[in-house]
């Protein structure tokens, strides 16, 4: 008799402590950034905008009724085996529902391999080169950018360096990633087309500190403007030891040197720099401008564009859980593509998270130029 | 283009970033004909050299000269506890212990760096950037000209070191026949610490000189080691006038790769002509008049 009361009541506390654990189960996303490494800066930003985003949807009493987000982070260090690495151990040992990630788009293709193999869906964390969502097939995609890809940058970049800034005679730097090459490829084309010439054009291997030769030919050949595609730290290399060799032009810059750092490395030979912005803190879009002012208040700091792609790529992916219902893949995947009623923090105000049939949303890019330390977006 | 200023341009870039090559590829020689110890831990060393110099300049508001004397110090601190906290247990047991364990020490210092420093790229701004000058057709900060001065002065004062003191004379002592040199009194732990502190400085060197033109960040010290191993070799390993030789060299030679073929072919020509050297003469380019330390 006491034995069995025994069991029973060992039966009933297993069975209360598993119906609370239902309830309070969390939900767990995978976050795959460079942590540490060449672009560990700007994975420490956006991580910060995807931690905001989920504190922001378990505040308003998470997801599938009442479940929290629960984030696993996982550190890619800008390389595409350990991104590899990364997803399957995410996938197949933390058990997470969709990733979000990467920086890096070397290490983004390499992760979604693995993430579209296991129908797990992926959100960017920064990754622009259209090589990642060409692996998409499309209307079937598994990974999802909130914002342009490098197609749309290159070629927006380009038409404002021939149309706005009126320059005829252009030089192209770019590192040796798929990040770089895709922007180089696509603004060549694009000023091509428009009757630019392109009078050089350079490569150059991310993290590369010494760019004095390399400039000291450009400023023989004295090109009108330059385009650099590649990460902050090098482009603010380079802008800088062109204006200590007295090298006068202007510096185009591609979306990873939208950020406050840039000007901060690059010192007074900022002045003038043009650069893509897909965000700014004092953007016009109106959900931008509040996601700004949550952010300054959770961080103590400025968000910027990749604190901003961070917050759209986790806040989109929340809702698109809690609309699947379940906690299934393919569901969430579904659901990621009728996103086109949720605002986005980036882009014009308006701009919505309306995927293409490739996985991508597409805005209008504008360019800023860095007037007295401060970028200006410009009304074009 | 191709006039001679172009030309001067690219040659005087070159010996700037060659005697940065220089100044680490020495240390890393020394390390290695001494102690045959190959050191993949040294380029932290330049890293740490790079952030001593950020804290000394720009939070501590030393002079550069100061800060350079300063943190070399430091540093050659640093460098004498890797040896005896890494290298010295194993010293004597198989080389790949001790490749390993330098593997090993890089990726502890580096985690290290981005502990307590952050991911952040940082670099010194000093007055000098600004401070510009034209000299034959060559457009030249001060900032960058001192760089070869000073590290002409660093191998002068080390060149001294090792001929006419006694820890010099140990150290040679040692390179030539270990044996020998401990049954002479000579002690083999001192001339190993001695080693590393000297190999140490003057990465260290060279890492806060650079933190005044490029940035440092924590993994800084990769791209320059490699540099310093294609330096080592092509000189001749543990052959410390050809690490100069063969320091200045490369630096000069990627210069005008990146200037008048492209940048992009520079990070070739380097490993190219290592394997080039190792083929034809693999005790380096200037094996004719071997080094002090070998000899």
């Amino acid at each position: 008799m006491k034995h069995w009361s025994r069991v029973l009541g060992a039966a009933a506390v297993a069975v209360g402590l598993a119906g609370t654990a239902m309830a309070a189960d969390p939900v767990k996303v995978g976050v795959i950034l460079p942590l540490s490494g060449p672009s560990s800066l700007a994975g420490s930003e956006v991580i910060q905008g995807v931690r905001l985003a989920a504190e922001e949807a378990n505040a308003a009493g998470g997801v599938l009724g009442g479940r929290q987000i629960e984030l696993v982070v996982e550190d890619d260090e800008s390389s595409p085996t350990k991104g590899a690495t990364a997803a399957r151990k995410l996938i197949e040992q933390d058990g997470v529902v969709a990733i979000v990630g990467t920086y890096n788009s070397a290490v983004a293709m390499s992760a979604l391999k693995v993430a579209a193999e296991a129908k797990i869906p992926m959100t960017s964390g920064g990754s622009t080169s259209v090589g990642v969502t060409d692996m998409n097939e499309p209307g079937n995609p598994w990974f999802f950018r909130a914002f342009p890809g490098s197609d749309q940058q290159g070629s927006e970049s380009g038409l404002d360096t021939v149309n706005v800034l009126g320059a005829k005679r252009l030089a192209v730097v770019h590192d040796n990633s798929s990040y770089g090459n895709s922007l180089a490829d696509m603004f060549a084309e694009v000023t091509k087309a428009n009757g630019a010439e392109i009078i050089a054009r350079e490569s150059y291997n991310a993290g590369e500190q010494d760019f004095y030769a390399m400039l000291t030919k450009l400023g023989a050949l004295k090109p009108e403007a330059v385009y650099l595609a590649g990460l902050v730290g090098d482009g603010a290399n380079i802008v800088r030891q062109a204006s200590e060799m007295g090298i006068q032009t202007q510096f185009v810059g591609s979306g990873s040197m939208m950020t406050d750092k840039f000007i901060e490395l690059t010192g007074p030979a900022s002045e003038g720099f043009a650069v893509s912005s897909m965000f700014e803190p004092d953007t016009p879009n109106e959900h931008g401008a509040a996601f700004a002012k949550r952010f300054k208040e959770r961080w103590g700091v400025n968000a910027n564009v990749h604190s901003a792609l961070g917050y759209d790529s986790m806040a989109v992916l929340a809702k698109a859980i809690d609309r699947a219902g379940s906690t299934d893949g393919t569901a969430i995947r579904d659901a990621m593509m009728k996103s086109g009623d949720v605002p986005l923090v980036q882009g014009p105000p308006g701009t919505t998270a309306s995927y293409d049939e490739k996985g991508s949303v597409n805005f209008n890019i504008g360019m800023a130029i860095v007037k007295d330390g401060k970028r200006q977006l410009q009304p074009f | 283009m191709y006039t001679i200023d172009f030309a001067m341009t690219l040659f005087v870039n070159g010996v700037i970033t060659g005697s940065v090559y220089v100044l680490v590829a020495m240390g890393l020689t020394l390390i290695f004909g001494i102690l045959h110890v190959v050191n993949f831990a040294h380029g932290e060393f330049y890293m740490l050299g790079g952030y001593f110099g950020i804290v000394a300049v720009m939070y501590s508001g030393m002079p550069l000269l100061a800060a350079l004397l300063v943190c070399m110090v430091l540093i050659a601190l640093i460098g004498m506890l890797a040896e005896r906290l890494v290298f010295r247990p194993i010293r004597g047991r198989d080389p790949t212990d001790s490749i390993i364990s330098s593997f090993g020490l890089a990726v502890a210092m580096q985690n290290a760096a981005l502990l307590v420093f952050g991911p952040q790229p940082q670099i010194i701004r000093t007055e000098m950037a600004r401070v510009t000058f034209s000299i034959f057709g060559v457009f030249m900060t001060l900032q960058r000209a001192i760089i070869p001065i000073i590290a002409a002065v660093l191998v002068i004062v080390f060149h001294l070191v090792l001929r006419y003191t006694w820890t010099g004379r140990a150290l040679r002592a040692v390179a030539q026949h270990p044996t020998v040199a401990t049954l002479s009194g000579v002690d083999v732990n001192r001339v190993a610490l001695a080693t590393f502190a000297i190999g140490a400085a003057l990465a260290a060197g060279a890492g806060v000189m650079m933190s005044s033109v490029f940035m440092v960040q924590p993994a800084v010290g990769n791209t320059i080691a490699l540099k310093a191993f294609t330096v080592v070799i092509l000189g001749g390993m543990g052959n410390i006038y050809g690490a100069v030789a063969a320091g200045l060299l490369l630096g000069i030679v990627e210069s005008f790769v990146s200037g008048y073929i492209s940048n992009e072919a520079r990070e070739i020509v380097g490993f190219a002509l290592v394997i080039l050297v190792l083929m034809v003469q693999p005790s380096g380019l200037f094996s004719f008049g071997k080094a002090v330390d070998r000899a």
